[in-house]
């Protein structure tokens, strides 16, 4: 036994997750310390810091790539955290998209990251990083593929700027399972319900369509906004001829984008609107998940 | 359909040796050391407090202790003062109640020196190994012959017998020395049975 673990049992470190430990959700990693959150896009680069008692604190936003953020405002974000740990959400270099048959043995979803050839099978990729979520009433399910050589550049780059990295995710996938986990909430397939889903995280756009159990289609873009709704909406009109009888619309933004519900509301004007978009909403959920 | 929030994904290089929290009831190991430490410090006050109010306790009792010893060699020192002169008192009477047997007869000694004589010494001692026989010892400043004589015969009135008796004279003073042994009336009244 090494003093270091003598002392994170005397200090009660040993009984918490350790700090990259993907298994814990990011309170109970770093209960009663400052972290930072970072969001990153092809354009801007958006930070938030959260304070020791879960509640986040002051945040910017600036514009260009990661490298030239972090060498313009590394020591501004470092000193939101007491140890440099970060979260960060990806925002490009991804792809959602909806798949049918992957296989579902128990604990595929957390298989999928150590052993993605067992879940894919002929539909993995090398040099890729996967998350999956099924649809627990059909066979189809939401893949995310990341592209690790980004990833292994994002984590290098944010190294060489102090900071360490407790989780990567994809801001758009985070807010999107957000949206089916708060409007499908009913066990069985008693009363199926359809919705369109429209998801927002830093320029990134997001569209699913539910019909009734079903997951029929599925559309994700990166770079498609930068503060204006106009090229969202672009974006989803098309969708309009194909949504299914009585569907809802759910809007899941990082932030209100403005104009953004009042346009959803005059496209789909004979339909009920579901706005979960929060202020910080992407920030809340990544520090209580 | 119903689809549970889960933990969100992590694609981060994770790192191998990544090791799972302890179980929670192993809490009580560092709880229960701090509480021992804790419990150590709090009863080594106490051991520190009372240890030196037993050394003040003791101070007291050491300081009352010679106090009372003090205290206790007056009251021998007076006790033995009384003892000594009660012994005194205890031998002057008995000096006084030995002597009375005595008195009548070292008055009938000076009474029987005629007007030619003077008593210049008398001594009458009793024999510690014989306690019933009396020393006597006297001169006597004379030039009557006869007054030793008298002095005897009255010794002899008053019931002692002389024995060995030893007499000197020079210049006109005797030396008498005898040794007395008082005779009962009892012993007196059975002689002329005999």
């Amino acid at each position: 036994m090494k003093g270091e673990d003598l002392l994170s049992v005397l200090n009660f470190s040993a009984f918490r997750p350790e700090p990259d430990d993907p298994s814990a959700t990011w309170r109970k990693r770093f209960p009663g310390q400052r972290t930072v959150l970072l969001n990153l896009g092809r354009s801007a680069t958006a930070w938030r810091g959260v304070q020791r008692n879960g509640k986040l604190a002051e945040g910017d936003t600036a514009a260009g790539e990661l490298k030239e953020v972090l060498a313009e405002h590394s020591f501004q974000i470092k000193e939101l955290s007491e140890h440099g740990w970060c979260v960060v959400s990806l925002n490009t270099r991804y792809v959602i998209s909806l798949e049918a048959n992957l296989s579902r043995r128990v604990g595929s979803e957390d298989i999928i990251k150590s052993n993605p050839r067992s879940v894919l099978g002929a539909r993995y990729e090398r040099g890729k990083r996967y998350a999956v979520t099924h649809n627990p009433e059909t066979n189809s399910s939401i893949l995310l593929a990341c592209d690790e050589e980004h990833v292994r550049k994002i984590e290098s780059t944010l190294k060489e700027a102090g900071l360490q990295i407790g989780r990567i995710c994809c801001g758009t996938y985070v807010l999107l399972t957000h949206a089916l986990a708060q409007t499908n909430t009913t066990k069985g397939s008693d009363k199926p319900s359809s919705r369109f889903y429209v998801v927002c995280c830093q320029g990134s756009v997001c569209a699913l369509i539910q019909d009734g159990d079903r997951w029929t289609e599925l559309r994700s873009r990166t770079d498609v906004y930068e503060g204006m709704a106009n090229p969202i909406m672009d974006l989803i009109s098309p969708f309009k001829q194909r949504l299914p009888e009585g569907a809802d619309i759910v809007l899941a933004c990082d932030n209100p984008v403005p104009q953004l519900a009042d346009s959803l509301g005059d496209l789909f004007a004979d339909r009920k609107l579901i706005d979960l978009t929060q202020p910080d909403l992407l920030w809340t959920l990544l520090t209580q998940n | 359909m119903q689809i549970h929030a889960r933990i969100i994904d992590d694609f981060k290089t994770e790192r191998k040796d990544i090791s799972p929290p302890l179980q929670a009831y192993l809490r009580l190991v560092p709880v229960l050391l701090y509480a021992a430490i804790a419990g150590s410090i709090l009863l080594n006050a106490l051991f520190i407090a009372r240890y030196s109010q037993a050394g003040s306790a003791r101070d007291t009792a050491v300081r009352q202790d010679s106090e009372l010893n003090t205290e206790l060699d007056g009251v021998k020192s007076r006790r033995q003062a009384l003892e000594d002169e009660t012994k005194k008192a205890s031998d002057l009477s008995a000096w006084v109640e030995a002597s009375r047997p005595l008195q009548s007869l070292v008055v009938e000694i000076a009474r029987s020196m005629g007007s030619d004589a003077s008593l210049v010494d008398l001594s009458l001692e009793r024999d510690t190994t014989n306690p019933a026989q009396i020393l006597l010892s006297m001169r006597l400043q004379s030039e009557n012959p006869k007054q030793l004589d008298e002095t005897v015969q009255t010794i002899a009135r008053n019931r002692f017998r002389t024995f060995s008796p030893q007499q000197t004279m020079e210049k006109g003073v005797v030396d008498y020395k005898a040794t007395l042994l008082w005779q009962s009336s009892a012993r007196e009244q059975t002689a002329p049975a005999q």
